[in-house]
């Protein structure tokens, strides 16, 4: 039969391909097969969980000493609490990684970190009272920015100690972010399992999120927290009024905070040994790119180092150290998003489509 | 005539049984319909077709606009509809012209959206219109008994068959090439990605499987046409069809077209089949060998053989136009689209633009989610043509407007626009695609080969 031939043709030859190729490569060199299933546990477990709970200590620890600063009303208790923020803010560097499941639902990203604040807004809601911080009106009042107006201000603690509609205002925007975050926890300890089982390619799987979150966190801080304050979008115009936590100075610490958390989320952990991008990267023999966006992330963490003062002064009197950081930050972006993403076979969108 | 002696020779006239017609018509009918409620739930409408600000016309067709915000889901419906219709069989040509303009239509608008099962349901369509395939079991041989036939000339089944065949053939060929068979790229890439499913997982991540994949893909698609043609391998080249198709369908974001691809493959089976699921569908008897045998002028047929052959002429000649451009194809992409190549490649781009006014000689970076949608922005950066279009709505978006920065004011006239452009292909690492050194609006956007691209290295 001319039919059973040209299947037993077909047959064999798929046999011989397969034959030919099985053992052109591995069968020599048999490495532990990489999992992205190990790689998500490692994260959730080792990353996002203990981010999750040390900023809820944090926050816990702004509100205490905010309420501190209520029964001893002097430069120390507000140092206090400003400590506290910062070091709240820091730890949101991390947190803000992960917009996906209760973060995203919750609209939290949004709702914590958007900057520039809205000084004309907060100084009217404090005035007029009777706001729902809740509505889209207020989202650019509240969060970490507008405390760095609200803690920041030259004459903050007169106004803590004499200016109760102050205080209240303080206080509702500190305790929305506490409360708000208590429910993000909560959720996400039912979330998590979702999380770790989300291996799949479909743009909506965990490991599809991550990368993307993790691409658009870049992004994100590489326009907001430095792009679009030195200009690079507005003809080199400088804009100050952009930068994030004016106040308080501290933008570029959280700038470094920031490429710090991507890098740690890239590494697997600090030290490297948990399962991270770079390891899928090596398995998938990539190592030179592995170690290229390494070394990146390392170069501007410590190229920020090397600026003494806050932003806005470095704006005044070093654009083009600025420059230069920033293009070194541009400069990784086409590591991370292109080669890095389309190595895992995984899609930058945000949309669940077809492809063809 | 030689051309009617060659339609002789392939009975393009013959009478045969209608009912393989019948069937790819109730078939497209449910597919269509089913495919138009998939994209209506997943919201992709107001996605697609209502959120953006801009659209990436196809050369020539960019005056084919979105109809105004809500009215966009007029032609959806009319999508909804007209395959109801057309399985019915109840008005039949108005119902498959309305599907094929409405489809058309929407393709047309955005090609950052073009999908190569897209363009074959087009085509499918608009073959459909001048097909019989209404003439029996319809609503239409109730309301118009006269048109019943139990018979239909050979080549309304020998063109879809053709058209299958094109399909699958320019797929197989276009994956002759060295990343495809040598490198099993982009398989290798994308069945990776899949090492956590259940039992099979670990398989994936084998070097072996990329190359049988891409080798039994190949070979597949170059080979099953035969297969299918042939009445005593066709049961188990079917069977190969379900399973290949089934296997993208779990593998890849490939929608419908599996299904697309399954069902419509069943016209290569012979009319008693087909009869017999028609007996099935109807519980009565399908009049049997009944051949009726309508004269067609000399003159029709003569315009069906010229029209043939315009067609086929068109559907060979397409897939093979990249030929007339130097470079790499897909580096390149110079006639890339409506060539059957489906999964094919993994390209990967990251576009930065830049506005300069000359007047200054200030430039701002350009943020593209201002202007694109996700989708659109990806499609983008890879894709020459929709990279000039681009830079054409930046210019058109700054030129002429006062800009306010800080205490200082701009008033932009005809800007540059520059762009620096990386691309990577199936995994190689990304290489300098768009160098800044053009100002992209003053390329002109036409058929001819680019030479502003920078060279491909392997």
């Amino acid at each position: 039969m001319r039919v059973k031939r040209t299947i037993r043709v077909y047959l064999s030859l798929a046999i011989l391909l397969l034959l030919n190729f099985s053992c052109k490569k591995d069968c020599d060199e048999v490495q532990p097969a990489f999992s992205k299933a190990v790689l998500l546990e490692n994260v959730a477990d080792n990353i996002i969980l203990p981010a999750l709970n040390d900023f809820e200590s944090t926050l816990s620890s702004l509100e205490s000493s905010f309420f501190t600063l209520q029964t001893d009303p002097n430069q120390e208790s507000l140092n206090a609490v400003r400590a506290n923020w910062k070091a709240s803010y820091m730890q949101w560097q991390m947190v803000k990684i992960f917009d996906f499941g209760p973060i995203r639902t919750n609209g939290f990203k949004g709702a914590v970190g958007t900057y520039p604040t809205d000084t004309v807004r907060v100084n009217s809601n404090i005035i007029n009272g009777g706001y729902n911080l809740s509505t889209a009106d207020n989202a650019d009042a509240i969060g970490f920015s507008a405390l760095d107006f609200l803690l920041y201000r030259n004459d903050a603690l007169i106004d803590f100690i004499s200016n109760e509609e102050y205080f209240q205002y303080t206080l509702d925007v500190i305790q929305k972010m506490k409360n708000e975050f208590a429910l993000v926890k909560s959720q996400w300890s039912t979330y998590n399992s979702t999380f770790i089982a989300g291996t799949g390619t479909e743009s909506t799987s965990s490991f599809s999120l991550l990368v993307n979150e993790f691409n658009r966190d870049y992004e994100l801080a590489k326009n907001g927290k430095l792009g679009i304050p030195i200009g690079a979008g507005t003809l080199g115009i400088q804009l100050p009024e952009y930068i994030e936590a004016r106040n308080s100075g501290i933008s570029l610490e959280l700038l470094q905070e920031s490429m710090r958390a991507l890098r740690i989320v890239y590494m697997g952990n600090n030290s490297g040994s948990g399962l991270g991008f770079y390891d899928y990267l090596v398995d998938l023999e990539k190592s030179s790119l592995a170690s290229t966006i390494d070394a990146n992330f390392n170069q501007i963490i410590n190229t920020v180092e090397t600026f003494n003062g806050s932003l806005e002064s470095e704006m005044g009197s070093n654009v083009s150290g600025l420059n230069e950081l920033y293009n070194l930050v541009q400069s990784q972006v086409v590591n991370i998003k292109t080669d890095m993403t389309s190595s895992f076979g995984v899609l930058i969108t945000y949309q669940d489509n077809d492809g063809d | 005539m030689t051309e009617i002696k060659l339609s002789k020779y392939l009975s393009l006239f013959k009478e045969v049984s209608i009912a393989p017609l019948i069937i790819f018509r109730i078939i497209f009918g449910v597919l269509m319909f089913l495919g138009t409620i998939r994209f209506i739930s997943k919201g992709w409408i107001e996605q697609l077709y209502i959120d953006p600000d801009y659209y990436f016309g196809y050369l020539g067709f960019e005056w084919i606009r979105p109809l105004e915000g809500q009215l966009m889901y007029l032609p959806f419906l009319l999508l909804l509809i007209s395959p109801l219709f057309i399985l019915l069989g109840f008005l039949y040509r108005v119902s498959s012209i309305t599907f094929f303009i409405c489809f058309t239509y929407i393709e047309l608008l955005d090609k950052s959206n073009y999908l190569n099962h897209y363009y074959f349901v087009s085509l499918i369509a608009l073959i459909m219109i001048f097909l019989p395939a209404h003439r029996n079991f319809s609503i239409d041989t109730k309301i118009w008994p006269k048109i019943k036939t139990v018979s239909t000339k050979q080549w309304t089944i020998s063109l879809i068959k053709l058209q299958l065949a094109i399909v699958y053939i320019f797929a197989g060929i276009a994956k002759l090439n060295s990343d495809w068979l040598i490198h099993a790229k982009p398989l290798k890439i994308w069945i990776q990605a899949h090492h956590n499913i259940p039992f099979i997982g670990p398989l994936m991540q084998q070097e072996w499987l990329a190359y049988l994949f891409s080798w039994t893909g190949c070979c597949y698609d170059l080979f099953i046409v035969f297969f299918l043609l042939s009445n005593r391998s066709r049961p188990i080249a079917y069977l190969f069809v379900i399973v290949f198709h089934l296997l993208t369908w779990y593998l890849f974001p490939i929608g419908v077209f599996p299904w697309v691809m399954i069902f419509s493959t069943l016209i290569f089976f012979s009319p008693k089949f087909h009869e017999r699921i028609l007996n099935l569908l109807s519980r009565s008897n399908w009049k049997k060998n009944v051949i009726e045998n309508i004269k067609l002028s000399h003159t029709r047929k003569k315009i069906i053989i010229s029209l043939l052959t315009l067609y086929i002429a068109i559907q060979i000649i397409i897939p093979f136009r990249h030929v007339l451009y130097p470079g790499n194809l897909f580096w390149n992409e110079e006639g890339f689209r409506f060539s059957w190549r489906v999964m094919i490649m993994h390209k990967v781009g990251l576009a930065t633009f830049y506005m300069v006014d000359p007047k200054t000689g200030r430039e701002s970076e350009i943020n593209n989610s201002k202007f694109l949608t996700r989708t659109q922005e990806g499609q983008m950066a890879t894709q020459p043509d929709m990279i000039l279009q681009y830079a054409q709505i930046l210019k058109n978006y700054h030129h002429g407007k006062t800009f306010h920065y800080g205490n200082q004011k701009f008033l932009i006239e005809n800007p540059e626009i520059r762009a620096k452009i990386y691309v990577s292909v199936n995994g190689r690492p990304s290489q300098l695609f768009v160098d800044k050194k053009h100002d992209l609006t003053k390329l002109e956007y036409n058929l001819s080969h680019r030479t502003w691209l920078e060279p491909f290295n392997k």
